[in-house]
């Protein structure tokens, strides 16, 4: 195999491909990167069996073949490189040679053909997405995601087509973020998807702000087509739970936030909220939010902020860090928060269909 | 909660310490969290690690084991006295998740559903199993049966307070919630609150603690029926028993009804302020006893058509005979049999089997068991005669009817036969004993004093 590429494509490629790499792998050749040369143009592929990531880039292909090398070694190696053209070849025992002017790297690879296949997606159904509507709802629904190993089934999104509507929604037993989208499909096509959190992480990188993306889903597996690149994931196996149950349905008093100043407030009184609980009070009287925090034998934090409020008193206390993590990914100015009583759920708004459902925590 | 599931028999044990936990629960948070969590779950199973709940899908466990963990399991170790752990199983299998109806957002949206401002928790903590209905009545408890059927009848009017006392296992707590449940029945809207007086002092020290101590007033003020079980608890706990004082005071003006269980008169409660005893004995105090053999019976008897269980009357006269101090133990007797029949297709125990089955309930009987000796011992002693006298010759009434007593007592209380009585009644003859237990029979019948005085007897050698 013999080619020639600009070193900031070839950087490029590689940069898209290599996150999906994990530091620690099973077996040797997971830590490559296939190369595949042919038709002037590059094919980088990497996995780690669950997911997997390809994508394009142009060179002029002298020799067409195909091998593999260690992605983060090369990665770091180009990244040194000049600007200019980068050759390389692969010599018979897949030994890489990389000449940039006068500077010469050899590396040693393992060969192409035991690099574990990419799937195909043949029978599976397809949805057209928005990028910035899917990169939007990716920024809303998935700090929420749930860590807990224990729980897989939550390690990730769920995308729940039906009626017309994409709901994406995450939640880890303590707060649920929901998103729903407007997407076209027939109702033969309805299917909920458990999408693990690495693929949701490799999506939200490569997903761009214009344009259409395509999303396969086939019996275990989806696949992400952005531009030339494709993501594709195992699909966590298992039944989302039912996250309905979860959402209040009654609303007794709802509170006008500005954002910014909210979350600025939140995340100035919490540095004074103790490890141990981690919580913030909010009291809620006519048109006054009065914001909590205190860690006996260390301090405490106060402030009050205007907010639009003509409901009755209300104390109610959460997680700060909980509270945050939606307000950070909300574009808006104004937020809603619907409350019920001390005990019970509040929920987060805004005027697109959005929600986030956040548990309280014991006003001690 | 009160159905039964033809796949996985619902332990009675479980049952009733759910029951427990889910008043607990109530108590702790919203009815709207209640609601949402914990009034569709059923407890299945119990044994001395796990505490087993069925719920309808995997949701409730991820929400419930994510937000109320430490309240579930403070809740179990205020009901079971020990820690244990909770699983979980499911009603519907997974895959009729999926095609549970996905509400749209509008609905959210929409109307709120029942109207959740009910600010009073009434009724709340009754076991919707314990009802009139399902209450045997027997000699042993006819009294306070009657008594407790006028005021659920006429709360307010009729006896005003009613004290209600037995030892473990008798239903108090059973009669308890039936008023309230009548009540209730006859009119929705009634204030009916029934608490422990454990609730109670827990609360109280709450209350004071987060200062909420108006609230905590109107609460069991506004009450137009207050029915608080175990009032043996307030022992010792001042500050508790003078609020409980004002309480009292405040509903008993209102012509509210006060109902009180304790498992002795309100004299015999030690370190309790004189003017509750003097309060709590100014209505009516009714006692229950335990129930004799026939009434045994008849609670097996009803039991097991409750149950759907159909076991032979060999097996219910056998459980009838041995299990004998409380009616508790009886019902776990018989459900344990009950269980292993269901288990076995049907095919019922054979009574070596059923011996093996309840080997430790029968053994606690066992040791509980009273020696002729035992008994002839304490009904000297309590009239005043000489043990010698119970198997002598001797006829004058002062010491033949105390005999008469005591062999009452021994056919009653130990298994022993007519014969092997009358023998360590100094060789008397079976039919001695016999008529002497009629005798006494009938005469506790007509005689209040001797009924008491029996039972006393009966009570102390049994402790």
């Amino acid at each position: 195999m013999r080619f020639s590429v600009a070193r900031d494509t070839l950087l490029a490629g590689l940069q898209t491909v290599q996150n999906v790499v994990s530091s620690r792998t099973t077996l040797p050749i997971l830590s490559n990167v296939r190369i595949q040369a042919a038709d002037g143009q590059l094919r980088f592929t990497t996995t780690d069996l669950d997911v997997g990531v390809t994508c394009v880039a142009e060179a002029q292909v002298d020799r067409p073949g195909g091998t593999t090398l260690p992605v983060k070694r090369l990665a770091s190696i180009v990244r040194e490189l000049p600007t200019g053209e980068v050759h390389v070849e692969v010599e018979g025992k897949n030994i890489a040679s990389l000449r940039c002017g006068q500077i010469f790297f050899k590396i040693h690879g393992l060969p192409e053909d035991e690099f574990p296949p990419f799937p195909e997606f043949s029978d599976c159904k397809l949805f057209t997405l928005k990028q910035n509507e899917l990169k939007d709802a990716l920024r809303k629904t998935s700090y929420a995601i749930s860590t807990d190993e224990t729980r897989y089934v939550l390690n990730g999104i769920l995308f729940s087509f039906k009626d017309s509507r994409l709901t994406m929604v995450a939640t880890d037993g303590r707060r649920l973020g929901l998103v729903d989208l407007e997407v076209e499909f027939p109702q033969s096509e309805e299917v909920d998807v458990i999408v693990p959190t690495k693929c949701i992480n490799e999506l939200a990188r490569l997903v761009g702000d214009t344009g259409e993306m395509k999303m396969y889903v086939a019996q275990n597996q989806v696949a992400f087509d952005v531009g030339t690149t494709r993501l594709v994931s195992k699909l966590v196996e298992g039944n989302y739970p039912n996250y309905r149950q979860v959402i209040p349905n009654e609303v007794r008093e709802r509170v006008t936030l500005e954002r910014e100043l909210f979350q600025a407030a939140v995340h100035r009184v919490s540095l004074l909220a103790s490890e141990k609980s981690n919580s913030v009070k909010l009291m809620f009287t006519k048109n006054n939010l009065e914001i909590a925090a205190n860690t006996p034998d260390i301090g405490e934090a106060r402030e009050s902020i205007p907010v639009v409020y003509k409901g009755n008193d209300l104390t109610i206390a959460f997680n700060p860090e909980y509270l945050m993590a939606p307000l950070r990914a909300l574009p808006t100015d104004e937020v809603f928060l619907d409350l019920i009583d001390e005990m019970s759920p509040g929920v987060i708004k805004i005027q697109s269909p959005f929600l986030y459902v956040i548990m309280p925590m014991r006003v001690s | 909660m009160a159905q039964i599931n033809e796949n996985l028999p619902q332990s009675h044990s479980a049952l009733k310490i759910w029951s427990e936990v889910s008043e607990t629960l109530r108590a702790e948070v919203s009815i709207d969290t209640f609601r949402r969590w914990f009034q569709d779950v059923q407890a299945v199973d119990l044994d001395d690690k796990t505490l087993t709940l069925r719920v309808p899908n995997s949701i409730h466990q991820l929400w419930i084991e994510s937000n109320y963990q430490s309240l579930l399991h403070s809740a179990l170790m205020l009901a079971t006295g020990d820690g244990r752990q909770v699983q979980y199983t499911f009603a519907t299998t997974p895959e009729t998740q999926a095609s549970l109806a996905l509400n749209a957002i509008s609905e959210r949206d929409a109307a709120p559903e029942e109207p959740s401002a009910e600010k009073f928790p009434s009724g709340s903590g009754l076991n919707p199993r314990n009802t009139f209905e399902s209450f045997v009545v027997g000699s042993n408890n006819q009294f306070t049966h009657a008594a407790c059927s006028a005021v659920a009848t006429g709360p307010g009017k009729t006896y005003n307070p009613l004290f209600i006392y037995s030892g473990v296992g008798l239903g108090k707590t059973h009669l308890m919630h039936a008023i309230g449940h009548q009540i209730l029945a006859a009119n929705k809207k009634a204030k009916v609150l029934y608490i422990t007086s454990e609730h109670f002092t827990n609360e109280f020290i709450e209350a004071i603690k987060a200062g909420t101590l108006t609230k905590f007033r109107k609460r069991y003020r506004q009450a137009e029926v207050l029915l608080i079980d175990d009032i043996q608890f307030l022992a010792g706990k001042e500050r508790s028993q003078e609020e409980f004082f004002h309480t009292f005071n405040a509903l008993f003006d209102g012509n509210k009804q006060i109902v009180l269980s304790s498992d002795r008169p309100p004299s015999e409660i030690a370190s309790l302020e004189s003017r509750l005893v003097s309060r709590f004995e100014w209505g009516l105090t009714a006692e229950m006893q335990p129930p004799d053999v026939e009434t045994r019976t008849a609670i097996l008897r009803k039991k097991s058509e409750t149950m759907q269980v159909k076991l032979p009357p060999e097996v219910i006269n056998f459980l009838a005979e041995r299990v004998r101090t409380n009616v508790r133990r009886l019902e776990g007797a018989l459900m344990r049999v009950a269980s292993y029949a269901s288990l076995n297709e049907g095919k019922v125990p054979t009574t070596e089997k059923i011996e093996m089955l309840l080997k430790d309930i029968l053994q606690e009987e066992a040791r509980r068991a009273v020696t002729i000796e035992q008994i002839q011992r304490h009904v000297a002693e309590h009239f005043d005669i000489r043990l010698a006298d119970m198997s002598s010759k001797r006829r004058p009434a002062n010491i033949a009817f105390p005999r008469q007593v005591a062999m009452y007592l021994s056919r009653e209380l130990t298994r022993s036969s007519l014969s092997e009585i009358g023998e360590a009644f100094g060789g008397r003859d079976h039919g001695t004993v016999l008529h002497a237990h009629r005798q006494v029979r009938d005469k506790i019948s007509k005689d209040e004093h001797l009924r008491q005085v029996v039972s006393f007897l009966d009570g102390d050698l049994q402790r």
